[in-house]
């Protein structure tokens, strides 16, 4: 693997103050604001009326049946895409490109227009599909039908700048040369109902760094062309400027407040320094977060002032003042607006300052320039953008003009990933009701795990049954409490979930649908966003290094698996926790069931679509040290893409054996060394059949035995791919006795196990027996 | 309401445990919600009330009888 320079390409964006590039340059640079009156729902009863939407319908963005978000993603992609000169009519650069998309609330509208017809008993059943955050990329890939691996990162207000540091992170494995890589969210009833309801919205439009009363919501999606610097100089690309470091960090302090402190958030700028290897001083420009909340903007200009106060030439804006805080694509419009602002050397500025306000600013400012008012125009060779989210979430990231030297390095092959610990919470089938089971919580659940009830009162169900899986995974590594002598940065989280909280959102949803915008919940409002689990999991147990969500189907339990590896080896962290999480609450179950799919088939029975529905999550701990006990050896991984439609993965063949043959490649063992397989049949048919075709056209007549997990516990999505890895790691152990495909085998050395995601995702892990 | 809202089970609620102490562990936010809580329910606005009312189920009784139209 090596450390290849990953360049931006094309850029393309659409918010309150442009539908397009050149829009937004006349508007952001012109200091000319998109705020206004709310016009997508009623603010009635509300303190403040204001928000940065897009003018455009939903037809008007693309003619795609997508969600909102989706759309405006769309559009701006298309946008990138023309802008790079990239040629998506070749096949060979379609299989080539890959979609990573950040996001906060996801299929909202859609999510919104099902509650209001449901509240009538007409909801539409092909709003369902819209709802979660994992249709986002995969729609997008299908709109330009793309084979390059997907992944919507869900961290909240910093997934937008996650979701380009995890583009460069697949590029240097090898998985695309291209990514289509951003963020987008669109303007929704939920988060202006939670925002008011934490009295967290400014009444008048928003004043980052000045007044910093709150914030002022807005909604858009900044999408950017990023390619390995070989393949952009191959086609004859113009290249924008190089994505030179990033940095990602958990402040494990509060769910919604940052730490008073700043040290999460100097973490995470530090962290991006180091890996671009520059210092404070190198740094021309920084567009901040500056969400003008009181928090917030204390937070900020403590880690500013301390981390910056030697640079004499740093500017600093918040471009919220113009396009209103867009959450998940935050990140993304403020990554474009940063890129542009290196090509016209012009920093944007933040609006909003009186007279009487430029002279408190003197004070508070000290050396920094906060460009008050009107654009800054001064040579700008690097730029850093950041982003800070809810749960504890920091990302930063560096944008250099100049190339750096070749820095094409080969990453420490000599690293090897050990399991060092599991925990596993998953439903076991219940016999009067085989199609849908659940995982009993109760107060034992915590309290043996020593968490209060002052602690698990506050999380959703899905926060929970991470928190316990998380937990226990640890206390099995001998890793809860951490040790004094393990440096909580070098501890990183990496999530997978196929639905994310849904049953919070949904349940907000609905009384918002009932009482209108001024009837939020505040309690449940911070646990709506699906990084809250990963977020409360860090806070507990103190877990301070990278902390990424990733919503793509049932799959992303292997693939947060396959995040993890990558961010061991490239050396960001010596430890990991990689789970899979899906909840099934009487939310999921309404929806599954109204699209038909509950049923109570055994997988690999191969009788209808209809399966059972579980819930649960797994915990995994990885190292790069081989400690006392290891249940295994993760010795290759693989992720891979090809857009189907999310009903059917006939088609993606190509991807799935992609994601295993990369696995085994990686590992340097051919097909014959595999001794047996945890499959991903779920009892649907069309799943099932097309899985072992897969397996017999890759290993012939030699078909190894294969194993499900989902047999005992249902089908509980990610947290059921994760369970693949868990009962692998039994199996190879000598454990444990479920039905295969096949006789056992004589031997258990290597297994394989595969993960599905509706839309042609797949993740593969392999793993090797460790003797203790 | 304490129950439903803040998701407080029942059996660790007697009318004078201390909500915001280290059991309960009732925060800034909770404190939002029982304000919107009681104000929906008895019309009594506790916005800027000190903090000594909101020490427990008794003292949040006393405030609200006492403050009734």
């Amino acid at each position: 693997m090596k450390h290849k320079r990953c360049v931006v390409t094309g850029l393309g964006l659409i918010c309150a103050t442009g539908n397009n590039i050149e829009e937004n340059i006349k508007n952001i640079f012109g200091g000319i604001s998109g705020i206004d009156k709310v016009k997508a729902f009623s603010t009635e009863g509300c303190y403040a009326e204001l928000g940065a939407e897009v003018p455009l319908e939903d037809r008007e963005l693309s003619g795609d049946d997508f969600d909102r978000a989706t759309l405006l993603c769309v559009k701006a992609a298309e946008e990138a895409v023309s802008d790079s000169g990239l040629d998506l009519s070749d096949e060979k650069t379609r299989n080539r490109t890959g979609v990573i998309v950040g996001d906060c609330v996801a299929g909202v509208a859609s999510i919104d227009r099902f509650y209001t017809a449901e509240a009538n008993g007409n909801g539409d059943p092909s709003d369902i599909g819209k709802m979660t955050a994992t249709a986002i990329a995969n729609n997008v890939a299908l709109h330009f039908n793309l084979g390059g691996v997907t992944a919507n990162i869900v961290n909240a207000c910093a997934a937008g700048t996650i979701s380009l540091s995890m583009a460069c992170d697949e590029i240097r494995a090898g998985r695309a040369d291209i990514f289509l890589a951003g963020g987008t969210d669109s303007f929704s009833s939920l988060a202006f109902g939670g925002f008011h309801a934490l009295h967290a919205l400014d009444s008048q439009p928003c004043s980052p760094f000045n007044r910093s009363s709150g914030i002022t919501l807005g909604e858009g999606s900044g999408m950017l062309v990023i390619e390995s610097y070989e393949h952009a100089k191959a086609r004859g690309a113009r290249i924008y400027c190089e994505i030179s470091g990033s940095g990602i960090s958990s402040d494990a302090y509060h769910i919604t407040a940052p730490r008073p402190d700043g040290e999460g958030q100097m973490n995470a700028i530090r962290q991006a320094l180091n890996s671009a290897g520059l210092s404070p001083d190198d740094i021309d420009y920084i567009n901040a977060h500056g969400t003008g909340t009181a928090k917030n903007d204390e937070a900020e200009f403590l880690s500013l002032h301390t981390v910056f106060d030697g640079n004499s030439h740093l500017s600093v804006s918040s471009t919220k003042s113009m396009t209103g805080h867009c959450l998940g694509a935050a990140g993304a419009i403020e990554a474009v607006i940063s890129v542009l602002s290196l090509t016209k050397n012009m920093a944007p500025p933040t609006v909003g300052y009186s007279d009487s306000d430029l002279e408190t600013l003197k004070q508070k400012a000290g050396k920094i320039d906060f460009v008050p008012n009107t654009a800054r125009v001064k040579n700008i060779e690097r730029v850093m953008s950041n982003s800070f989210a809810f749960g504890g979430n920091n990302a930063s990231i560096i944008f250099s003009k100049s190339l750096s030297e070749n820095t094409d390095k080969p990453c420490d092959g000599s690293k090897k990933i050990y399991i060092c610990g599991i925990g596993r919470l998953m439903s076991a089938k219940p016999e009067d009701n085989p199609a849908l089971s659940h995982v009993e919580i109760n107060s034992g659940s915590f309290s043996e795990l020593g968490i209060k009830m002052a602690f698990y009162r506050k999380l959703d169900r899905f926060s929970q049954l991470l928190l316990i899986s998380g937990v226990r995974a640890l206390k099995d590594a001998g890793l809860s409490p951490l040790p004094e002598d393990e440096n909580a940065l070098d501890f990183g989280i990496s999530i997978g979930t196929s639905d994310g909280p849904l049953t919070e959102i949904a349940e907000f949803q609905k009384t918002i649908v009932e009482k209108g915008a001024a009837g939020g919940n505040a309690f449940s409002f911070p646990n709506t966003v699906y990084n809250a689990a990963g977020g409360y999991l860090s806070i507990f147990t103190g877990i301070k290094g990278y902390n990424v969500t990733i919503a793509n189907s049932a799959q992303a339990g292997i693939q947060s698996v396959c995040n993890a590896c990558d961010i061991l080896t490239r050396g960001g962290e010596k430890t990991m926790l990689a789970a899979g999480v899906d909840e099934n609450t009487h939310i999921t179950e309404q929806l599954y069931s109204r699209l038909g799919l509950l049923g109570d088939n055994l997988p690999y029975s191969l009788k209808d679509d209809r399966s059972p529905l579980g819930e649960g999550t797994v915990s995994l701990v990885l190292t790069t040290e081989k400690k006392s006990k290891t249940y295994a050896q993760i010795t290759g991984w693989g992720e891979a893409h090809r857009s189907v439609s999310p009903q059917d993965p006939e088609g993606s063949e190509p991807a799935m054996a992609d994601a295993v043959m990369s696995a085994l490649s990686m590992a340097d063992i051919s097909v014959s060394d595999i001794d047996f397989i945890c499959g991903f049949a779920n009892g649907s048919k069309s799943v099932d059949s097309f899985e072992l075709a897969v397996y017999r056209s890759l290993f012939g007549k030699n078909l190894p035995t294969v194993y499900s997990s989902r047999s005992e516990t249902a089908d509980a999505r990610a947290a059921s791919c994760a369970d693949q890895i868990a009962l692998a790691c039994s199996l190879l152990q000598g454990g444990c006795h479920v039905p295969s495909i096949g006789n056992p085998p004589e031997k258990k050395e290597y297994a394989l196990c595969v993960g599905y995601g509706c839309g042609g995702s797949y993740s593969a892990v392999l793993l090797r027996r460790t003797d203790n | 309401m304490l129950v439903e809202n803040l998701r407080i089970p029942q059996e660790a609620l007697d009318y004078d445990s201390e909500l915001f102490g280290d059991d309960i562990g009732l925060d800034s936010i909770d404190s939002i919600e029982i304000i919107a809580g009681i104000d929906s329910l008895f019309g009594v606005q506790m916005t800027g009330v000190a903090k000594e009312h909101f020490r427990s189920v008794n003292t949040l009784t006393d405030y609200v009888y006492n403050n009734m139209k």
